[in-house]
C-alpha cells in the first residue's frame, strides 16, 4: 500500500465477488466487440453523448448518497424549474443566466440538505414534498404554458467541439471535480465519515449538518447544469422537461457500485455506471433489441450490482 | 384512556385528513355555485379505486419498515397482462396479473429478507426491470382492450355511488384490516417495522413475514393495475412515478410512518379516500392543478417535521435553555 | 432438599486463547433464587451467554431438568425453557403492553383471543404492582424503568424453567425494584428457578437464597445468603481488596482549574453534578450502570439536548446540547460503544486516526496527503499501533488495538484540552489495558484534563488522581487521597438505602 492509499477509504479487495463481477464484464466486452458497428468513432461519441445529461446529475446524487442521505426523488422537478429560470433570464446574458440557474438549483437542494442534516429528517419524504412544492410552483408561474427564451445566447451550449457535445466535456469536468472533492477535501472526507456512521460522527464532533448541506448543494449545482443543457437542447421548457431524470440518475449511481446506505463509493464509479448503462443500451440497440428490452436489462443490471455490492460489504465486515 | 388513544398519530392523522377533506368537499358548492351531485361522490370513489390498492400495497410494506418502489411497475405489468391475456376471459386476465404480481413480490421479498438488503435499491431495480418488461410487451405504446362488456361491467354504477372496482378495493381494505386486526400478524408486522432486532429476539419469524408482505404487495398492485386497465380499456406501459407518489402520500396521510412500525389498513383507507376526494374537489371547483401539489407539499412538510428526531432535540434544547434562564 | 433443576458443571470458555471462564460450577434448585456476583471481567456475562445459547462452551455441560442440553441458539434456549431479561430491551416501543406480552410467544394462537389475553395480562401486571399501567397503552409512553418491568413481566409469564435476570434493577427506582422482587418471589414460589445477576449486593443478599461468586473466571464459592454479609461478599469478589496508599499525583493547588462543571443536570439521569477539574489530572467517575457517570460525560460532550447547567473549559463557555460546539472548545469524547458510536469500522486505521483533526491537516479545505500520512504515522507510533496496519480497515483490528486507535484519535492535538472517556478499556485484554492507561497518563502529563467513567476497580485506583463515586445520578463521595477498593465498591453498590 502506498502512502496515498493508506488514507483512502474502503480499499478494493479481491475475492469471489470481484471475480464474479469481472466475468460478466468480459462477456459484455466480447459481445460488444462482435457487434456490428460498435467499434466506430461515431458510436463511441453516441455512447458518451447519451450518458452526459443524466451523468452530470448522477455525479451530484453520488455525493448525497455517500453522505448518508440516500436518494432524492425531486431531481426532475428541480431540473425543470432551473431550465425555466435559465430560459427566462437569457436577456441578461449567457453567463448571468447560467449563474442564476446554478444558484437556484443549489439553493433549492441546500435547503433540503439543511433539514436532513440538522434535523435528521427523512430524505425521501422530504424530497417528495419538495418535488410537489417545486412542481406546483413551476406550474403556477409558468401558467402551464412553455417558457420561451427571448434570445438564443444559449446555442453556444449546443456546440460539439471535436465532435463531442459540450455536455460530455462538462460531465468529465464535473466528475473530476467531484472526485477531487471526495478524496482530497475535508468536506469530502467528512461526507464519507458521516455517511458511514452518523452517530459516531456526531459523537466525534464532526459537523454533520454542514457536511450534509454541502453535499446537497453540490447535487443542486449538478441538477442545474443538467437543466441548463436540457433547456438549450429543447429550446423551450415545459413542466415535463425533467422527464425520467430522477430515476435514471439513481440507477447510474447504483450501477456504479455506490452503496445506498452511505459511506462508500466515488464519482468515478458513477461515471463508469452511467457509461456502462449507455454501452449496454447501445449494444442492445445495435443488435436490434427494442427499447423495452434495453430498459429491462438496465433493471436487471442495477439489481445485480446492488446485490453484489451488498454481499461484498457484509462479507467484508465478517 | 380516550386521550391516550387520540394522541396516537396513526389514529389522529387519518381521522383529521378525512374529516377536513370531507368538510371541504361538502363546502365546495360554495366555490362554484353548483350543488353536490351523487355523480361527484361516484367520481371520488372511482378515484379511490384507482389509487386505493396501490396505497394499501405500499402502506403494508411501509408498516413493516420497508419501501416497495416497484408497486407502480407491478401495477403497469398487471394492467398489461390483464389486457393482453384477458380479451376473451377477463377473469383469466386478472388471474394472470395476480400471478405475476405474486411472483415479483415473492422474489423481492426473498432477496430482501434472506440477504438483509435495504428494500429501496432492490425495489428500484425491479421497477426499472418491470418498466422494461411492459415496454417490451407493448412496443412502447398503450395496448387497447377489446372486451367492452368487461369495461362497462367494472365501472357500472351500484347504488349510484359505488362500482365493482371501488367495492373490490374497499373489500381488500376490509380484509386486510380484519387479518391484521384479529390475528397476531398485525402486531408482528408492526414489531418488524418498529424494531427488527427486538422482534427477532422475541421470536417473531421475521423473514417469513417480510416475504409474505412483499408478495401481498405485489398481488394488490397487480390487481389494481388490472382493474384500471379494464376500466380505461387500455394498458399504459409507463404510468410514471406519479401513482407511486400519490399512493405514498395516501399512506402517510393515513398515519403510516416511513420509519416503520406504525399504521393500519383502515388508516390507509382514510388516507386514500382523502387523496381521492381532494382530487374530486379540485375537479369540481375547477381550481388550478397546482393547488393540490402545493397542498401536498405543505402536508408532507408537516409530517416530515413531526417525524424528525433532530427537531425534537432542538426543541428540547430550547426548553433547556429557557429553564437555565 | 429440592431437586436441582439447573446444574452448571465445570463450564469453560476462552476467547482467542484467553480463558474467560474456567471450571465454573453451581446448581440451582426448583424454586430457588440464585445470585451470581463478580467484579467486571469475572466472567458473569460469559456464563449468562452460555446459559442462553448465545455462546457455546468449550468444556463442561449444562443440565436442565436432569437432562444435559446443548444450547446452540437463543431460540434453542427458549425451547429448553430458559428466559433472559437483560439490559438490551426486547420490548418494541411502537406496540402496546399487551401486544408485547404476546409477541413471539409460541403458545399464543394465530387468531387473537382478546378477552383471555387481556385478563392474563392484567393479572401479570397487577402481580408486578403495575395496576396503573393499561394493557392497551403503547410502550413508547412508558419510562425506561417501566419498560424494563414489562420485559421482566414478559419473561416471567412465559412459563420458563429458568429465568436469568441480568442487572434488572440497574435503572429502576426503589419502588419499581420492590415490585420486581415481589414478582420474582412469586415466580420462585411456583417452582421456577431464577438466576439473579447484580452488582447491588444488599439487594442480592435480601432477595437470593444462595449466592455464587465468580472471580477471574472461576467460581470462588457458593454460599447460602443467610450466612453472608456485604463485606464478606466483597472479599470473595476481590480476594484481597486492592488498596491505594497514596494518590498517584499530589494535588497541586497552582494548577489552573481547566474544566469547570456546575449544576449539570439531565432529566431523570443526572442531578446537579459539579466538578472543578485541573489540567494534568485524571478524574475517575466510579459508578455502575444507571449511576449517571456516563450521562455526565455525554452531557459535557453535548450529546444530551435536554441538559442544563454550565460548563467552562479554559474560561470559555462550552455550549450544551451541541457536540460540534463542544468539540470546537476542545472537548474530545469517547463513547463506551466504540462499534456503533465511535469508530468508522469500514474506513482504514489511518482515516480513523485523522477523522477528527482534518481541518488541521488541510490548507483552504484541501487535505495535504503528506501531512495526513505523517500525522497518522506519528499517532500510530504514539499508541503502539503497528504502522504496517495503517491501511487496513479498522474492523480488522483486535479490540485492544481498536481502543488504542480510538484514544489515539484525540492525542497529539493542540486543540484538545479535555479528554472524556466512557469505559476506556471495555472489551480490552490486560496488555491493551496497560497500554491505554499509559496513554492516558501521558495525555494528562501533557496538560490535558482527563475525565473518565469506569466500573473497573483496578482501573479506578490505578488511574484516578481523584475518584468520585456516583450512584443514582448523584455524587456520593470524592476521594483525593487514601482509598480502599472495598470502600469504593460499597459506595457504588449500596443500592438505595
Amino acid at each position: 500500500m502506498t502512502a496515498a492509499d493508506s488514507t483512502r477509504p474502503a480499499p478494493l479487495r479481491l475475492g469471489v465477488s470481484t471475480v464474479g463481477l469481472a466475468v460478466p464484464l468480459l462477456v459484455l466486452g466480447a459481445v460488444a466487440m462482435t457487434t456490428h458497428r460498435f467499434l466506430s468513432l461515431d458510436n463511441a461519441r453516441a455512447i458518451l453523448a447519451s450518458s452526459a445529461f443524466v451523468g452530470i446529475t448522477a455525479i451530484g446524487a453520488t455525493l448525497v448518497m455517500i453522505a448518508g442521505s440516500g436518494v432524492s426523488l425531486a431531481a426532475s422537478q428541480t431540473a425543470t424549474v432551473v431550465a425555466m429560470f435559465f430560459l427566462a433570464t437569457q436577456q441578461l446574458g449567457l453567463a448571468a443566466a447560467v449563474l442564476i440557474a446554478l444558484a437556484a438549483g443549489a439553493t433549492l437542494t441546500a435547503l433540503q440538505g439543511a433539514i436532513v442534516g440538522y434535523w435528521h429528517a427523512n430524505p425521501i419524504v422530504l424530497s417528495i414534498a419538495a418535488g410537489f412544492a417545486i412542481g406546483g410552483a413551476t406550474t403556477w408561474f409558468s401558467g402551464g404554458t412553455p417558457v420561451y427564451p427571448r434570445t438564443r445566447a444559449f446555442d453556444v451550449l449546443n456546440g460539439t467541439p471535436f465532435g463531442l457535445p459540450l455536455a460530455v466535456y462538462v460531465l468529465l469536468a464535473v466528475t473530476l471535480l467531484a472526485e477531487l472533492t471526495l478524496r482530497r477535501t475535508t468536506a469530502g472526507r467528512q461526507m464519507y465519515l458521516v455517511g458511514e456512521n452518523r452517530a459516531a460522527a456526531r459523537a466525534a464532533g464532526l459537523p454533520v449538518g454542514r457536511v450534509t448541506v454541502i453535499a446537497w448543494a453540490c447535487f443542486g449545482v449538478c441538477i442545474a447544469l443538467t437543466g441548463v443543457f436540457l433547456a438549450s437542447f429543447t429550446t423551450s421548457a415545459t413542466v415535463t422537461l425533467g422527464g425520467t431524470l430522477t430515476l435514471d440518475a439513481i440507477a447510474a449511481v447504483l450501477v456504479g457500485g455506490t452503496a445506498i446506505t452511505g459511506g462508500r463509493g466515488s464519482a468515478l464509479r458513477t461515471l463508469g455506471g452511467a457509461v456502462l448503462i449507455s454501452v449496454i443500451s447501445d449494444v442492445l440497440l445495435l443488435r436490434g433489441f427494442s427499447t423495452g428490452i434495453q430498459i429491462l436489462v438496465k433493471g436487471i443490471l442495477v439489481l445485480a450490482v446492488v446485490v453484489t455490492v451488498h454481499l461484498r460489504t457484509t462479507r467484508g465486515r465478517q | 384512556m380516550m386521550r391516550r388513544w387520540v394522541a396516537r398519530p396513526e389514529a389522529v392523522m387519518p381521522l383529521v385528513s378525512i374529516l377536513v377533506v370531507l368538510g371541504a368537499f361538502g363546502c365546495s358548492p360554495l366555490l362554484n355555485g353548483k350543488p353536490l351531485q351523487v355523480f361527484d361522490v361516484y367520481n371520488a370513489l372511482q378515484g379511490f379505486a384507482q389509487l386505493g390498492l396501490l396505497a394499501l400495497a405500499i402502506g403494508l410494506t411501509m408498516i413493516a419498515g420497508e419501501f416497495d418502489l416497484s408497486v407502480v411497475g407491478t401495477y403497469a405489468l398487471g394492467g398489461m397482462l390483464a389486457v393482453q391475456l384477458g380479451a376473451k376471459s377477463p377473469v383469466l386476465g386478472v388471474l394472470a396479473a395476480l400471478g405475476a404480481g405474486a411472483a415479483v413480490g415473492l422474489v423481492q421479498g426473498a432477496l430482501i429478507a434472506r440477504l438483509r438488503i435495504a428494500s429501496m435499491p432492490v425495489t428500484l431495480a425491479t421497477y426499472i426491470a418491470l418498466l422494461g418488461l411492459t415496454y417490451a410487451m407493448s412496443g412502447g405504446l398503450s395496448k387497447s382492450y377489446p372486451n367492452s362488456a368487461a369495461t362497462l361491467w367494472v365501472d357500472q354504477s351500484l347504488g349510484g355511488v359505488f362500482s365493482p372496482r371501488s367495492l373490490l378495493t374497499l373489500t381488500a381494505f376490509l380484509i386486510a384490516a380484519a387479518v391484521l386486526g384479529f390475528t397476531k400478524l398485525g402486531r408482528e408486522l408492526r414489531a418488524i417495522g418498529s424494531d427488527r432486532r427486538a422482534s427477532r429476539v422475541a421470536g417473531v419469524r421475521v423473514d417469513r413475514r417480510l416475504i409474505a408482505v412483499f408478495t401481498i404487495s405485489g398481488v394488490l398492485a397487480a390487481l389494481g393495475g388490472a382493474l384500471l386497465s379494464y376500466s380505461y380499456a387500455s394498458a399504459n406501459p409507463d404510468p410514471g412515478l406519479q401513482p407511486l407518489i400519490l399512493a405514498a402520500v395516501a399512506a402517510l396521510l393515513g398515519g403510516v410512518s416511513l420509519a416503520g412500525g406504525r399504521g393500519a389498513p383502515l388508516g390507509v383507507l382514510a388516507g386514500a379516500l382523502s387523496v381521492a376526494v381532494l382530487a374530486q374537489i379540485v375537479a369540481v371547483t375547477a381550481l388550478p392543478d397546482f393547488t393540490t401539489q402545493l397542498l401536498y407539499a405543505a402536508l408532507l412538510a408537516v409530517i416530515v417535521a413531526i417525524e424528525s428526531p433532530g427537531l425534537r432535540a432542538s426543541l428540547d434544547r430550547l426548553r433547556a435553555r429557557h429553564a437555565d434562564g | 432438599m429440592q431437586p436441582r433443576v439447573v446444574e452448571v458443571d465445570r463450564l469453560t470458555r476462552a476467547f482467542n486463547g484467553v480463558p474467560a471462564v474456567r471450571d465454573v460450577s453451581f446448581a440451582v434448585a426448583a424454586g430457588e433464587i440464585h445470585g451470581l456476583c463478580g467484579h467486571n471481567g469475572a466472567g458473569k456475562s460469559t456464563v449468562v451467554k452460555m446459559l442462553t445459547g448465545q455462546l457455546e462452551p468449550d468444556g463442561g455441560r449444562i443440565v436442565i431438568g436432569g437432562e444435559p442440553v446443548e444450547l446452540r441458539s437463543r431460540s434453542a434456549a427458549q425451547r429448553a425453557g430458559v428466559a433472559l431479561v437483560d439490559q438490551e430491551l426486547s420490548v418494541v416501543p411502537a406496540l402496546t403492553v399487551l401486544e408485547n406480552m404476546l409477541l413471539g410467544d409460541i403458545h399464543v394462537p394465530m387468531a387473537n383471543r382478546r378477552r383471555s389475553a387481556v385478563a392474563r395480562c392484567r393479572r401479570v401486571l397487577d402481580d408486578m404492582g403495575l395496576e396503573r399501567i393499561d394493557p392497551d397503552q403503547p410502550v413508547s409512553t412508558l419510562s425506561i424503568g417501566e419498560r424494563q418491568l414489562i420485559e421482566i413481566a414478559k419473561a416471567l409469564s412465559q412459563h420458563a424453567r429458568l429465568v436469568i435476570l441480568d442487572e434488572p434493577t440497574a435503572t429502576l427506582t426503589d419502588v419499581e425494584s420492590a415490585y420486581v422482587f415481589a414478582a420474582i418471589r412469586r415466580v420462585a414460589a411456583t417452582g421456577c428457578s431464577l438466576v439473579f445477576v447484580s452488582h447491588r449486593l444488599p439487594e442480592v443478599l435480601e432477595l437470593c437464597d444462595a449466592v455464587t461468586v465468580l472471580r477471574n473466571g472461576r467460581s470462588v464459592a457458593t454460599t447460602p445468603a443467610a450466612r453472608l454479609t456485604v463485606d464478606e461478599l466483597i472479599v470473595q469478589m476481590l480476594g484481597e481488596p486492592p488498596h491505594r496508599l497514596a494518590p498517584t499525583r499530589m494535588a497541586d493547588p497552582d494548577l489552573a482549574h481547566a474544566l469547570r462543571i456546575a449544576g449539570l443536570t439531565v432529566p431523570a439521569r443526572l442531578k446537579d453534578f459539579s466538578l472543578n477539574a485541573r489540567a494534568g489530572r485524571i478524574y475517575a467517575l466510579a459508578g455502575q450502570l444507571g449511576s449517571g457517570a456516563s450521562d455526565a460525560l455525554r452531557a459535557v460532550a453535548g450529546l444530551h439536548p435536554a441538559a442544563t447547567g454550565t460548563v467552562e473549559l479554559r474560561d470559555r463557555a462550552v455550549p450544551l446540547g451541541d457536540p460540534v460546539g463542544a468539540a470546537r472548545r476542545g472537548i474530545a469524547f469517547l463513547s463506551n460503544d466504540r462499534k456503533s458510536e465511535g469508530l468508522f469500522l469500514d474506513k482504514s486505521v489511518a482515516a480513523n486516526l485523522t477523522a477528527t483533526r482534518l481541518p488541521s491537516l488541510a490548507r483552504a479545505g484541501i487535505l495535504q496527503p503528506h501531512r495526513e500520512h505523517a500525522t497518522a504515522q506519528t499517532v500510530a507510533e504514539r499508541c503502539g499501533l503497528p504502522e504496517h496496519r495503517l491501511g487496513e480497515p479498522m474492523a480488522a483490528l483486535s479490540g485492544g488495538n481498536q481502543q488504542k486507535a480510538f484514544v489515539g484519535r484525540c492525542l497529539e492535538r493542540n486543540d484538545v484540552f479535555a479528554l472524556l472517556l466512557d469505559e476506556p478499556t471495555r472489551g480490552v485484554d490486560i496488555g491493551g489495558r496497560a497500554a491505554i492507561h499509559q496513554l492516558l497518563r501521558e495525555a494528562a502529563d501533557n496538560g490535558l484534563v482527563v475525565l473518565l467513567a469506569s466500573t473497573e476497580l483496578e482501573e479506578l485506583l490505578e488511574l484516578g488522581d481523584v475518584i468520585i463515586t456516583m450512584r443514582d445520578g448523584h455524587i456520593v463521595h470524592r476521594y483525593d487521597g487514601d482509598v480502599d477498593g472495598g470502600r469504593l465498591m460499597r459506595d457504588m453498590t449500596q443500592g438505595r438505602k
